[in-house]
């Protein structure tokens, strides 16, 4: 058995893995090579060390990150597209659109405010019915106006042919 | 709870391969939002430890082969633990604190790989068989790879033996 092959069974000696035969042969050898006898020492040393590192409790901090996970996941059903930046100012007219409205509906000052439109429009309206009846008058005077005028006209043609005769 | 039972063995895997605790939150951060993601992929009829473990295997090693060229050293060792141990001296105790910390600073020699065969292996206990189902490999790459990276870390331990003899 050369050094390079018993290396190959170093872990599997070490964790009785191999059979009688194996172990028999890597046995003469570390006991005629001391060179891999200490490496064989330093090999037993190495795990021994692996295995007595110690454990880290996770830190306060990172538990609450990974405890706030679970919820930052749970908002994400919302599709993606409707949390593009862009669609924030949508969201805000439309958030301040539905508050005003609530305002006019619920609420007994939007009553007022809601009434108060009300007499608005009413006051406007009858300003149009006004201006509306008042152009339909001015229309007939003119029209009075008008047949004043064409008989005057005839009037006049009726005299000039009176004259020339 | 999900974070209750694996919290602490996946920072502590990531802070064994990653060597720095910053990092290793960091890292356990990223795969606890993974493992919310791929929870709706998961087959309840195979074992939940192994497929977390092959999740976290997978991101840890993808992170640090993006990253390798900005990593920076593994934290110092620091083993808030110093127990002597009953049945050896002070000497020897010194030597074990020692070794800990030589193989702690070596980790990073290991192929990412090695690295995590090894920190599965040696530091969580697991057999070799749970090595090989959570990593997709046969079991002789597995008991090669431990091998391989125990005397990389023998390696080291005999050359500090060396320098002090």
């Amino acid at each position: 058995m050369n050094d390079a092959h018993l290396e190959d069974l170093l872990s599997a000696y070490l964790e009785g893995e191999l059979d009688e035969s194996q172990s028999a042969d890597v046995r003469r050898h570390l006991a005629s090579c001391s060179d891999c006898r200490l490496l064989f020492e330093s090999l037993k040393d190495a795990r021994e060390a692996l295995e007595g590192l110690p454990e880290l409790e996770p830190s306060p901090a990172l538990l609450r990150k990974l405890y706030a996970i679970p919820q930052k996941r749970r908002f994400r059903v919302v599709p993606e597209f409707l949390l593009r930046p862009s669609l924030q100012p949508v969201f805000a007219g439309a958030t301040a659109l539905l508050v005003f409205v609530s305002f006019l509906a619920f609420s007994s000052g939007g009553r007022a405010f809601q009434k108060s439109i009300n007499r608005q429009l009413h006051v406007g309206y009858s300003k149009a019915e006004k201006l509306y009846a008042k152009a339909g008058s001015l229309t007939d005077e003119m029209g009075s106006y008008k047949q004043t005028i064409l008989g005057s006209l005839k009037n006049i043609k009726l005299l000039k042919k009176g004259e020339e005769e | 709870m999900l974070i209750n039972a694996y919290a602490k063995k996946v920072f502590n895997l990531a802070y064994q391969f990653s060597g720095s605790a910053q990092e290793a939150e960091d890292m356990t951060q990223e795969i606890f939002l993974k493992l919310y993601s791929s929870l709706r992929k998961y087959d309840f009829a195979k074992n939940f430890t192994a497929w977390l473990l092959t999740l976290s295997r997978n991101h840890l090693i993808d992170e640090y082969r993006r990253t390798k060229w900005e990593r920076t050293q593994r934290d110092e060792f620091n083993n808030k633990v110093i127990a002597q141990d009953a049945f050896s001296g002070p000497e020897r105790s010194i030597v074990r604190e020692e070794n800990k910390k030589l193989v702690w600073e070596s980790l990073d020699r290991l192929s990412p790989e090695i690295r995590m065969t090894v920190i599965l292996r040696d530091i969580h206990g697991q057999t070799y068989e749970e090595i090989a189902e959570s990593l997709g490999l046969p079991v002789g790459t597995i008991k090669s790879r431990v091998n391989r990276g125990r005397l990389q870390l023998a390696r080291v331990i005999k050359d500090r033996q060396g320098e002090w003899t």
